[in-house]
């Protein structure tokens, strides 16, 4: 899941954030904000939040559920967590890579 | 502050607005927001407006229904490839050679047949060509390695049963030795060999069709290749009149040959001949009616855009 490959753009990484954050569960945006808060430490703005999620959607990797709240839960799809996964083992193997070469250096 | 940073919303475009506006000022009422918070929806707006995402229902069910109709003469044309390799089966036998040459209209409807199926093949071939290249160039866009599988398997089923075919040639009727025509062991390696074309028409169809589902194949190359589609379905018609033409001329001019037993195995005539016009124009109609569907999507799906 190179940036390339989905042009995310500047959307790269809150997408990237907002996979990690549904990959617990079904969250609405709100929710999301302070999940990706919490464990990334950084806080998406309303809109580079939307952006992301709307890039995230329009390539099928999200979805929203159904709901009777104005709030709109949204899940990952069978799609985006194969992304996802794949996009986490690319950071794993570079921060393999990177943290090796640190202990060499 | 907050209340700032709702009205921004109202900046952003409309089918974004319809699709997102409820939701996020929902969210926006949930918490306190910033000077960069404001900021961060300006920019939003600006990129919202440059890279829209939002696709309008209506043209997600536009393509849709192009996609389908394009689909569905894939499949009405397999149908008729299936039908047409049975109508050369029954024409190839010596009588029906001879009908042809010596009946001007037999002849003339025989060779609408040949002619209606090359350029059914030919609009097939130009028209799954560029939504075949589209799905692809979208699945290794996507790091996706099941859509490529599925394009190969037509070309692989395919050399999967000429490999067959030639395993019963070359093996199977040399090792069975000398069996009658219409023999218990010759007939069930002729049923063998029918059931391999059907069902490797059937996967072939099949593996087109799931590879140009699971991914998102351009809107433009699905609208060009409706006009091969109608194409190929009016091919079809014309191989369906020759078919139908050649079974009422054969009556015509040689009744006895049509009410004989030279129909696919030892059947009569007129049986096998009913049959194969039966699916070809069940083939037909399939085709013809998707194309309509699908040149009328198009058309108000083309209509759209320019707005």
């Amino acid at each position: 899941m190179g940036d390339e490959d989905l042009g995310l753009g500047r959307f790269s990484d809150p997408a990237l954030f907002v996979l990690v954050s549904l990959a617990g569960g079904e969250k609405h945006g709100y929710a999301m904000m302070e999940d990706i808060e919490e464990t990334c430490g950084a806080r998406p703005g309303p809109g580079t939040l939307y952006g992301a999620i709307a890039r995230l959607e329009r390539r099928g990797l999200v979805e929203p559920v159904a709901s009777e709240e104005r709030r709109r839960p949204y899940r990952l799809t069978a799609a985006g967590a194969s992304a996802l996964r794949r996009r986490l083992r690319e950071l794993q193997g570079l921060a393999h890579v990177g943290l090796g070469r640190l202990a060499t250096a | 502050m907050s209340r700032l940073v709702g009205r921004l919303v109202r900046l952003y475009p409309r089918a974004w607005r319809g699709r997102y506006e409820e939701e996020f000022l929902a969210m926006l009422e949930q918490g306190r927001w910033s000077i960069r918070d404001l900021f961060d929806v300006a920019l939003g707006v600006v990129d919202a407006w440059l890279r829209p995402q939002v696709v309008y229902e209506g043209r997600l069910v536009m393509v849709s229904r192009i996609r389908g109709s394009v689909l569905a003469v894939l499949w009405a044309w397999a149908g008729m490839v299936v039908a047409g390799v049975g109508f050369r089966k029954l024409t190839e036998y010596d009588d029906f050679v001879r009908a042809a040459r010596d009946n001007m209209l037999v002849g003339v409807a025989f060779d609408a047949v040949i002619v209606g199926a090359v350029v059914a093949l030919a609009a097939v071939t130009v028209g799954g060509a560029p939504v075949s290249f589209a799905a692809l160039r979208k699945a290794f866009a996507e790091g996706r390695k099941d859509v490529p599988l599925l394009l190969c398997m037509p070309p692989l089923i395919g050399a999967g049963f000429v490999g067959y075919v030639l395993v019963l040639v070359k093996v199977i009727y040399p090792a069975v030795g000398s069996v009658s025509v219409h023999g218990t062991v010759n007939v069930a390696l002729f049923l063998s060999l029918v059931g391999a074309f059907v069902l490797a028409a059937l996967a072939s169809a099949w593996a087109v069709t799931a590879a140009v589902r699971r991914v998102e194949v351009e809107a433009r190359a699905l609208r060009f290749a409706l006009y091969p589609a109608a194409i190929a379905a009016a091919a079809m018609a014309v191989v369906l009149v020759g078919t139908t033409v050649w079974g009422l001329g054969l009556l015509a001019q040689a009744p006895a040959l049509f009410s004989g037993d030279g129909g696919i195995l030892a059947t009569p005539t007129y049986a096998t001949w009913l049959v194969i016009v039966v699916v070809m124009a069940v083939s037909t109609v399939v085709a013809v009616v998707a194309s309509i569907r699908g040149l009328r999507a198009g058309n108000v799906g083309h209509a759209s855009s320019r707005l």
